[in-house]
């Protein structure tokens, strides 16, 4: 910007001298700098009359007065402001026409020319998109015939048998060696959100023809092959004709959708687990009180053994079998739901080898509908009924029977869990407990009262369990189909990790409930292992 | 034979389709060409040229370190996919797979 002052000076008659400065901007800018410049003059010329020459301050006139009746002028130094201004950029538009490639590429080839020193490789970079614009053309060529013609030729198929080979084993792997243990590649995706991401369902086993519309009564897993899962099934009302009882044996391991085993028996499934020390018997506690033994050895479907239907062994439904002990002195334990507790030899289960009346207090028998064995204890236990307490009881001894009450929910015991995680500090006598009133409570066998009651669900908490590695983890799952991840060393209040799995619309018959156990291998990078079976239970 | 029919390309693409988190399925040719897509023409065409590049030039590097090797199987990592580009020296088998699912 330059800044042109033109001085003009004109005589006038009345001595008035005139001076006008004038500054010219060669164009507009956004920034206006405001220019002052006060110079203050004094002349005086020699004649009768003082005048004064002074520069009027306003900016758009600059005029020098001179005032009659002053004395000679005085010239005095006076103060000038510097100001820099710095070039204008000039904005220019060409107006060219967008054409297509080849005049791209002429233009690429100017600013070649243009900018000499090129180095021989950004030259071949600048032909490659040439020779891709070129590559690109040919798409549009090849006709259906030719690709048809291309898929049938025996070079192709050739190809395709080996690469979908390949890719199809590389894509049914999921290891992911890139995970982050220390969660920061998710946190980034997450921001805010903490619960349920870390939780997803994994798989769902149904089977068409056995476990639709049956509710699933019990999970157990196989102690010696982790992957092998046994699911028991009351009956299928829509079906009188089929066997009312089921259990079937999923696997994990392998993608295949049908069950590993099928078998069935006459009366509904009420429980059901892998006989501890016996790998291939599967054993299930019915309706009728009757106690099934299945064996994978045999090509039969029903139960190679069964107890007898009389007032020795059960007469009402047996919600809970066990098998507990060592490997060479164990007993399969069951309760059913008046208090009758027998203990069998798996060898023989035509006769049980020791029976108990679990009443409390010589009078109330208790409705057995859970029990729990401390991690490496045989003898004493915990039972929870349909009234709502827990029992302790113990199986041998002087005081053989129901010790003591705990009182502390309001509706039936669902499920009940004693502490597994094995290590050097012993928990073993902590237990938690699922009821029917939407809680889940913490309780120790030193206490008759809840050590801690969690809350946060709306509906039947169907059952819980202790994590069997991690001592503060626990898992619950209630009506509404949501299952929580506690973390007791987190936060009592909120569960850790939140899933819902009812989303998946499976139950249009009512709120699905399910239950759930840990597996062996349950810490998985934090993807929870997850078993969702497509029915609802009944009480 | 060992060979597939070719009733069974057809449904071996759809089983690779059908593989869970997998959102798409391209064979393209020697020159970049594809031939058979399971994903819409524009993204097909992007996939194609860009992967076709990238397995030359990954074809180029095994040989020029060993002449006597060759490219067999390429596979892509990112933050949101995994591709998988399975090659010989006629054409790739592209398929663009989510790990997370």
């Amino acid at each position: 910007m330059c800044i042109e002052a033109f001085l003009l000076v004109s005589n006038c008659s009345e001595g008035l001298y005139h001076c006008v400065l004038t500054t010219s901007l060669s164009c507009c800018i956004s920034l206006c700098v405001c220019v002052c410049v006060c110079v203050c003059v004094t002349l005086s010329r020699g004649c009768d009359t003082n005048r004064t020459l002074h520069w009027d301050c306003d900016p758009s006139t600059l005029l020098l007065h001179s005032e009659p009746g002053r004395g000679p002028l005085k010239l005095a130094m006076a103060k000038v402001t510097h100001v820099d201004f710095p070039p204008k950029e000039v904005v220019s538009y060409t107006k060219e026409t967008q054409t297509p490639t080849m005049t791209e590429q002429k233009e690429e080839e100017d600013e070649e020319e243009e900018t000499a020193p090129l180095q021989p490789e950004v030259e071949a970079e600048k032909e490659k998109p040439a020779e891709k614009q070129d590559e690109e053309a040919p798409p549009h060529e090849l006709t259906e015939e030719e690709k048809l013609q291309i898929l049938h030729s025996e070079e192709f198929m050739e190809f395709f048998d080996h690469s979908t080979r390949f890719m199809e084993r590389a894509l049914s792997e999921h290891v992911d060696v890139f995970f982050d243990y220390s969660g920061r590649d998710m946190e980034e995706k997450e921001g805010e959100m903490q619960a349920g991401t870390k939780l997803s369902l994994n798989r769902k086993f149904v089977d068409d023809h056995w476990s639709k519309q049956r509710v699933v009564t019990c999970l157990d897993w196989s102690p010696q092959y982790p992957e092998l899962l046994v699911a028991s099934y009351n009956n299928n009302e829509e079906a009188p004709h089929e066997p009312d009882g089921v259990a079937l044996v999923w696997n994990m391991k392998y993608k295949k959708t049908t069950p590993e085993y099928v078998f069935h028996c006459q009366s509904a499934v009420m429980s059901a687990v892998f006989a501890k020390f016996h790998p291939n018997l599967v054993v299930g506690g019915t309706y009728s009180g009757q106690i099934v033994l299945w064996d994978n050895r045999s090509n039969r479907r029903t139960p190679v053994q069964r107890t007898p239907l009389s007032a020795a062994a059960h007469t009402h439904p047996v919600y809970c079998v066990n098998v507990v002990g060592t490997q060479n002195a164990h007993n399969l334990i069951s309760i059913s739901t008046d208090g009758k507790m027998c203990s069998w030899s798996l060898d023989m289960l035509s006769q049980p080898q020791d029976s108990m009346e679990l009443v409390f207090k010589q009078s109330k028998s208790v409705a057995v509908t859970s029990m729990s064995f401390p991690l490496g204890d045989v003898n004493n236990f915990v039972v929870g009924s349909e009234d709502g307490s827990v029992y302790t009881a113990c199986r041998h001894g002087s005081r053989a029977g129901i010790s003591e009450m705990f009182e502390g929910h309001h509706g039936p015991i669902t499920g009940i869990h004693c502490h597994t995680a094995a290590g050097p500090v012993d928990f073993s006598h902590l237990f938690l407990t699922a009821s029917f009133d939407w809680t889940v409570k913490l309780w120790s066998t030193k206490n008759n009262k809840p050590l801690y009651s969690f809350e946060d669900n709306s509906d039947y908490v169907y059952d819980v369990m202790w994590s069997p590695v991690h001592p503060a983890l626990f898992a619950c799952v209630d009506g509404l189909g949501r299952v929580d991840l506690w973390n007791l060393n987190n936060d009592t209040e909120y569960p850790w990790r939140t899933a819902d799995i009812s989303r998946g619309g499976f139950s249009d018959l009512g709120a699905p409930g399910k239950i759930q156990e840990w597996g062996p291998n349950f810490w998985i990078q934090l993807i929870n292992f997850f078993i969702f079976l497509d029915d609802y239970i009944k009480f | 034979s060992t060979l597939t029919p070719f009733a069974e390309v057809e449904d071996t693409l759809k089983r690779i389709q059908g593989i869970n988190g997998v959102i798409g399925t391209i064979v393209v040719n020697a020159e970049g060409i594809p031939i058979k897509t399971t994903l819409d023409n524009s993204t097909t065409v992007q996939y194609a040229g860009l992967l076709h590049q990238l397995t030359m030039k990954a074809r180029s590097t095994v040989r020029d370190i060993d002449p006597q090797n060759d490219l067999t199987f390429l596979r892509i990592r990112s933050k949101k996919h995994e591709i998988m580009v399975s090659t010989d020296k006629e054409y790739l088998l592209i398929v663009i797979q989510n790990p997370a699912e």
